[in-house]
């Protein structure tokens, strides 16, 4: 059975030192022949096996790449073409997840068989998948909704294209995201059942994390091009198979040693393959940990299950379940300024002290969302297969922090009083840092000692004090007060079920039809729950910050109850595990059906699909929040509107094969989407408001790709197109100085709406690969992009701050309501990147590569509020007498980060001893400890040209400068297993 | 099928043992943080500190006096200028810690102080107290209320900043805040957290050295204009309040005497009502801003327990300041000279009677009320300020409850009665109170007072009548 491979490896040597590609190819065309039946038709036949354990290997993909014919090898790993199969010197393909792709060439002759059974298939021991799960882990755990860490290469990990796994294995680590699209642009299903989440559209990864070793089943369609289950998204969509009947028989146990996110992975999985009876299953279980990654004080630990049991009822219908439990507990990190980063570097982590003598992280992140689904496979006849699943996820996703509004109820003749509170406790507080005392322009002599000190502090300590916080609340206590300071989380409490039919018909030999419809209901509870009282027995639940403004023209009635967050229920002393601040419910329908055929001839092949869809929002408020009294919209109490958007989708694509080598693959689609769920409540913790002139989302999108394929190099060529029109987006900020409010009126903790946004995303992505040797690999993949903002979106604020002000809207605008956002770049990771390396394959099983990465045009997200008018405006809505329009742009300039080039080193080798395989795998990630900026943004604090200049003129750096995320130094990841 | 199952076996028992390896790795590597984390000890422990290394708070203020004082151009010594922010006292000592200690008085739990803790050095009749500027809030979570400290004075200085006594870091000649960093050296705290029992004093009492303690006036109310009407304040949250609230409290133990309260715009409470009523007040002597006048800054609003609902606003009150006597009746039976307003009184404006013209003349002379209304009380006491220049009679005085305007002589049932009256002759200063005339039997209806005025051919005093009141005590 090795003999055609080594056959195969003879040629390629053959063809390279000799250029005697004909007389190889003859030469095993007669060996093929020997085997060949007499048959009339023009038939190519073989079977697959295993290379190492040489068991047939079923569902391998095999393509003839002249013209695109697929087919899966059967339970036996056998497969044949029998209809419209070219002549002449063709290439085979063979892939399949989870193995080395391999490349046959072989020659057809009219009527006649071409047998090739016994090809083999290297179980791929670079388990690239591991290191790319690590840095979506890091980088979705991370993320609280900044829009940046949204990373898509998750999607891309099944991906062979030689552009996008450059993309998913060595950009991932970086914030690039291919054609400037973030992972809400692509859409993740297991077993056919979309796993996006509604919240924001974006894939919870940490949901089925730690499953890698079930989780190699994966089918991935590029961009908006077909695909079986949906209509899909412009980033492409990824469905993870995790039926039990297609693992593999067999088990693998694996431990992992890494600095990025987790130290540690233990992780044991075992699959029984088909049993008798029809039954198979399939168990993982791993654990992750670590005290702390990369980043200061990022706690590790998490633990995940899964069980799939399949039952093969006939010939004709399967039973599938699939159960799937990760849960998830991780301490996270946050961008810093470029002050804090001089000072601290980019390990800092400020969200940590040290409790005890261990350190303990206030902002945590909890995921436990266990996944249940049952899939029923029912091939109605040879050419027809329907596919019923149903889904319900439950469980909760929860981030604390820490809450330091604790405060004491005082009533005085029936007026109450609320005193107590503190300071932020963040040791990286404004107030803090050097910058604060040099803020004058000639500091004095006691500003430097301040300073100084301050510095030295910052450096030398720098970290959260939990034990002034627990003594704090000590202290209270005693004196029979509340907690002033307390662990919070927000929790989002889903109940999600899902029911979706996908049907897949054979129309003809060549056109294939897939439809699906889908009903998706979400019940989703959002509240803050009180996780730890640090020592203290109780906690006022009111809003220490609700004041009054000065004009408001609300009654006294409700002004005495501005601070309430539930007016029905005033003043509660609340314990740990209870339910505080806000709490609400949200209830999301979603009903929606696509249809797609695919069309397959020898020149060409093409698609069409279409969608049409119907998503319901509403908020019911369980509180009744002293600012938004009442039900209704205006209100907080109760049921919202109902929000209700109707979208659709028409897509088409084609691939025109200009020769077996030269082919053209076009995609264009125009499609709308409705709005998430964060983007379509103004502020949905306090009221039931909903997002003014909020619009669907209508995308058009066109790529054309040149792909050339020899049996030595791949290529693939492709110019891309995307235009949004109508997005929306929410921001949360504390800023000062608004214009037009008044003088001393204008600071607030507002809400920042954005819509009618348009942006357009348009460039190059180039990959290629060169087999120059069977056993070294050149690669070089390329992305040039420019992704920027079309118009000017709508601008409004609101904040309960202004609220019920005679003299000003509830929403606030500035000039003519718009931002100046036209021309800007969309921020999100470097808009281009370049990459060349190699990979050198050893034949006794060992294997390394090399990369070097060079990014550059990142840039930083810009304070949507600074560009708008009020940036000019003055505390009375004019201009500042000051204004300087040189000045002013060159403070509205958007910051470009430095280029920067990393290099990553990947290895591994394996043996096999007896019936065992046992390996390792090992990766460098940037092997020259390259400090980079990967993303940041613009605090939005100061955000009128004075203030603003006054702060960025300052001698000793900003006050309030922008925030960056920093890159991670040198860091490795080793694994090693045993498979069996 | 055979072979097949055996392997299958041994794969099996294989597999148990790896998982049992893999538990074992589970259980050894799971050492990560979980989320319950043990309260930790936050027992203070008391400082150890003798009793030489202790340094009086009255040596600072006596320093701060002698540095004052070497600088004044004056030999002798003189006591502490609170007026001069210009000297302060650097403190080094390179051989070991000294420390001041006191009882700590103010708390920032309500915002109504930031980032200064006032010390006072007893709990009880204290002597002295200071402010201690440090650049951390919050404060009360670990200084509160009574929490004896020890503050080591090594770097630090003393000097008058806002008109009272400081305690921080020497910013380019003034006194400043601390910085934080330095707080858990500075500031030591002890177990003993001592009961305050403020210092009684009245609005006449108040000097300087009374400044930074924690004091208790016992019987005051907030001035009429700012509690009753159509719109009474709050502490400090009106449109006009910059930074600070003012209020004038008003002592009832002493009638006409106020002092200034103040809250801060940054106070948990400056929302709240100012209570109407009266009663005792708890706060921190100090002094405004610009360090030229006495504050009372209080630390929560249930340190004010105005819990008597009556006032002691008077139900009749005439300082004369409006420049006339419109508030009365002057009758003239006797005489062409007559009561008239007179800018002189005490301190200033006063209604003024005398019968010499160029000689003694007779006269016959009534300062009458308008009526004033006792209907809602049960009780009422008149009182006023008087000074007599020159010999002659004595005033009289009487009350009655109906009168209509005409010779009190034949109109009106008039009840005489009997005030402390001055009798130095000799000076235009001598003012004398009345005291409190019971003139109760009025109450439920009118009371008109009067003040007769008498002279003679050959003499005649002059009267000056200053602060009229009638009060329901």
């Amino acid at each position: 059975m090795h003999a055609l491979n080594n056959y195969y490896l003879i040629y390629i040597t053959i063809n390279l030192k000799l250029g005697m590609k004909k007389s190889f190819l003859l030469f095993l065309f007669s060996i093929a022949f020997s085997l060949a039946s007499f048959a009339q038709q023009t038939v190519v036949k073989g079977s697959v096996l295993d290379g190492t354990t040489g068991e047939p290997i079923p569902d391998v993909t095999i393509t003839i790449e002249e013209t695109g014919q697929t087919l899966k090898t059967d339970a036996k790993g056998e497969f044949s073409f029998t209809q419209n199969v070219p002549l002449g010197e063709q290439v085979l393909k063979i892939e399949k997840v989870g193995y080395v792709t391999k490349r046959y060439p072989i020659i057809v002759n009219e009527g006649q068989t071409v047998d090739i059974s016994g090809m083999t298939l290297d179980f791929d021991t670079s388990d690239k998948k591991d290191l790319f799960i690590i840095s979506i882990s890091d980088d979705n755990l991370n993320s609280e909704d900044d829009g940046l860490t949204d990373n898509i290469s998750g999607l891309l990990q099944a991906s062979r294209d030689v552009f996008l796994s450059a993309a998913a294995f060595d950009f991932s680590a970086t914030f690039f995201r291919p054609r400037g699209l973030d992972n809400a642009n692509g859409k993740v299903l297991i077993n056919g059942i979309e796993m996006n989440k509604q919240f924001n559209g974006r894939p919870q990864w940490a949901n089925w994390g730690g499953l890698n070793d079930v989780q190699r089943n994966q089918e991935f369609s590029m961009g908006m091009s077909a695909n079986d289950y949906n209509f899909g998204d412009l980033a492409g969509t990824n469905n993870i198979v995790m039926r039990a009947s297609k693992y593999r028989r067999g088990g693998r146990i694996s431990y992992a040693s890494a600095n990025r996110s987790y130290t540690g992975r233990v992780m044991a999985s075992y699959s029984s393959g088909l049993l008798e009876g029809g039954w198979s299953y399939s168990v993982l279980g791993s654990r992750r940990f670590g005290e702390e990654g990369y980043i200061d004080g990022t706690l590790y630990d998490a633990n995940s299950l899964f069980v799939a049991v399949e039952k093969q009822l006939n010939e004709n219908h399967s039973l599938n379940f699939t159960g799937i439990y990760a849960q998830n507990r991780r301490g996270r990190s946050t961008a810093i300024t470029q002050e804090v980063y001089d000072l601290k570097g980019r390990r800092y982590n400020p969200f940590w002290g040290d409790l005890n003598g261990e350190q303990r992280n206030s902002r945590m992140r909890e995921t436990n969302e266990p996944i249940l689904m049952l899939n029923h496979y029912w091939k109605i006849s040879d050419k027809v297969r329907l596919n019923n699943n149903v889904a319900y996820q439950f469980g909760e996703i929860a981030n604390s922090r820490i809450d330091n509004g604790g405060t004491r109820l005082v009533t005085i003749d029936g007026e109450n009083a609320y005193l107590g509170g503190a300071r932020n406790p963040t040791p990286e507080y404004y107030q803090n840092l050097p910058s604060f005392f040099l803020q004058d322009a000639n500091p004095t002599a006691y500003d430097y000692q301040q300073a100084y000190l301050a510095q030295q502090d910052f450096i030398n300590d720098g970290q959260l004090d939990w034990n002034s916080m627990y003594g704090a609340n000590a202290l209270l206590r005693n004196q029979g007060g509340n907690s002033l300071y307390a662990v919070q989380s927000d929790v989002v409490k889903d109940q999600q079920l899902t029911f979706n039919s996908i049907l897949d018909a054979d129309l003809a030999d060549n056109i294939r039809l897939n439809a699906a419809v889908s009903y998706r209901n979400l019940k989703s509870e959002n509240f803050a729950r009180l996780e730890d009282l640090l020592g203290g027995t109780g906690y006022l639940d009111v809003d220490f910050f609700a004041e009054e403004d000065d004009n408001s023209t609300i009654s006294d009635e409700v002004a005495a109850n501005l601070a309430q967050s539930d007016v029905r229920n005033p003043n509660r002393i609340v314990g740990e595990g209870d339910r505080y601040k806000y709490n609400y419910e949200m209830n999301a329908n979603v009903i929606s059906g696509f249809a797609q055929a695919q069309f397959k001839y020898n020149k060409v092949d093409f698609y069409v699909g279409a969608n049409l869809s119907q998503t319901t929002y509403q908020r019911t408020g369980l509180y009744e929040n002293g600012f938004f009294q009442g039900g209704g919209n205006d209100g907080s109490f109760g049921d919202s509107d109902k929000l209700d958007f109707s979208n659709y989708g028409i897509k088409g694509g084609f691939t025109y094969k200009v020769t077996g080598k030269h082919l053209v693959d076009v995609n264009a689609s125009y499609f709308t989407k409705a709005p998430s769920i964060r983007n379509s409540f103004s502020n949905a913790r306090q009221s039931n408001a909903t997002v003014i002139g909020l619009e669907s989302e209508k995308i058009q999108s066109v790529d054309v790709s040149y792909i050339f394929r020899s049996p030595i190099v791949k290529a693939r060529l492709t110019g891309f197109y995307s235009g949004f029109k109508d997005g929306s987006d929410i921001g949360f900020y504390f800023t000062e100085d608004l214009a037009g409010l008044g003088v001393d009126t204008g600071d607030a903790f507002v809400q920042e709406i954005l819509t009618n946004i348009e942006r357009r995303h348009v460039g190059v992505e180039f990959g290629i690969e060169a087999q120059v040797t069977p056993t070294i690999k050149l690669k070089g993949a390329a992305s040039v992009g420019q992704y920027t903002f079309q118009n000017n979106p709508n601008l409004y604020l609101t904040s309960v701050d202004f609220l019920n002000r005679s003299d000003i809207d509830p929403q606030i605008t500035f000039g003519d309501g718009t931002t100046n956002l036209d021309g800007y770049h969309v921020a999100g990771g470097p808009e281009r990147a370049f990459q060349i390396g190699f990979e050198y394959r050893d034949p006794s099983y060992w294997n390394i590569g090399v990369t070097s990465n060079f990014f550059s045009n990142a840039y930083l997200d810009v304070s949507n509020l600074a560009r708008s008018a009020n940036f000019s405006s003055d505390f009375d809505g004019n201009t500042f007498n000051d204004y300087d329009e040189a000045i002013a742009k060159d403070l509205l300039r958007q910051e470009q980060f430095d280029d920067y080039m990393l290099v990553n080193i990947i290895g591994g080798k394996s043996w096999k001893i007896n019936d065992y395989f046992v390996g390792f795998f090992a990766t460098i990630n940037n092997v020259f400890n390259e400090e980079y900026k990967t993303g940041g943004f613009e605090q939005s604090r100061l955000a009128n040209f004075r203030r603003m200049q006054e702060d960025q003129s300052r001698d000793n750096g900003p006050i309030f400068g922008p925030r960056y995320f920093f890159g991670n130094g040198t860091t490795y990841y080793l694994n090693v297993y045993v498979r069996f | 099928m055979l072979e097949q199952n055996k392997t299958r076996k041994m794969k099996t028992l294989k597999i148990n043992k790896l998982i049992l390896l893999l538990i074992g790795l589970v259980v050894f590597n799971s050492c990560v943080e979980d989320d319950d984390f043990d309260t930790p000890n936050t027992s203070i422990v008391e400082p150890n500190i003798p009793a030489d290394q202790i340094k009086l708070m009255t040596a600072l203020a006596g320093d701060l006096a002698q540095e004052q004082s070497a600088n004044d151009g004056i030999f002798d010594p003189q006591p502490l200028d609170y007026s001069n922010e210009d000297d302060i006292v650097d403190y080094v000592f390179d051989e070991e810690d000294v420390y001041v200690t006191g009882y700590v008085v103010s708390s920032d739990e309500a915002g109504n102080f930031f980032e200064e803790i006032i010390i006072q050095d007893k709990p009880e009749n204290p002597t002295i107290g200071i402010k201690f500027l440090i650049d951390v809030n919050p404060l009360f979570v670990r200084y509160e209320v009574g929490r004896k400290v020890y503050i080591k004075l090594n770097g630090l200085s003393v000097g008058i900043t806002n008109g009272v006594l400081t305690l921080g870091t020497n910013a380019n000649g003034e006194v400043d805040k601390v910085a934080p960093s330095l707080e858990n050296d500075v500031v030591l705290r002890s177990n003993e957290v001592a009961t305050i029992t403020p210092l009684s004093v009245n609005v006449s009492d108040f000097e300087d050295d009374l400044t930074n303690l924690c004091v208790e006036l016992v019987d005051v109310q907030f001035a009429s204009n700012q509690v009753l009407g159509d719109n009474p304040l709050t502490y400090a949250s009106e449109q006009q309040d910059q930074f600070d609230g003012e209020r004038t409290l008003e002592s009832c133990a002493e009638s006409g005497s106020s002092v200034t309260f103040s809250t801060s715009t940054f106070a948990d409470f400056k929302g709240l009502s100012l209570p109407t009523g009266r009663g005792s007040l708890k706060g921190i002597l100090t002094k405004n801003f610009e360090g030229e006048a006495f504050n009372i800054v209080v630390n929560s609003p249930e340190d004010v327990n105005f819990d008597n609902a009556t006032r002691c606003d008077p139900l009749f009150q005439d300082s004369f300041a409006a420049g006339n006597l419109d508030l009365w009746t002057p009758y003239s039976v006797t005489g062409p000279q007559e009561w008239y307003y007179n800018t002189f009184g005490n301190p200033s404006d006063s209604a003024t009677m005398s019968g010499f013209s160029g000689g003694a003349v007779e006269n016959e002379d009534w300062l009458i009320s308008l009526p004033i209304d006792l209907s809602a009380v049960s009780t009422a006491f008149f009182s006023f300020d008087n000074v007599k220049r020159y010999s002659g009679n004595d005033i009289e005085v009487y009350y009655t409850t109906a009168y209509n305007g005409g010779d009190p002589n034949t109109d009106g049932a008039w009840t005489q009665l009997f005030p402390a009256l001055d009798s130095d002759t000799g000076s235009w200063s001598s003012w004398v109170n009345s005291g409190a005339m019971d003139v109760s039997d009025a109450a439920g209806g009118d009371l008109y007072i009067a003040i007769k005025y008498t002279s003679t051919s050959s003499s005649a005093a002059t009267w000056e009548i200053d602060n009229v009141s009638v009060s329901v005590e």
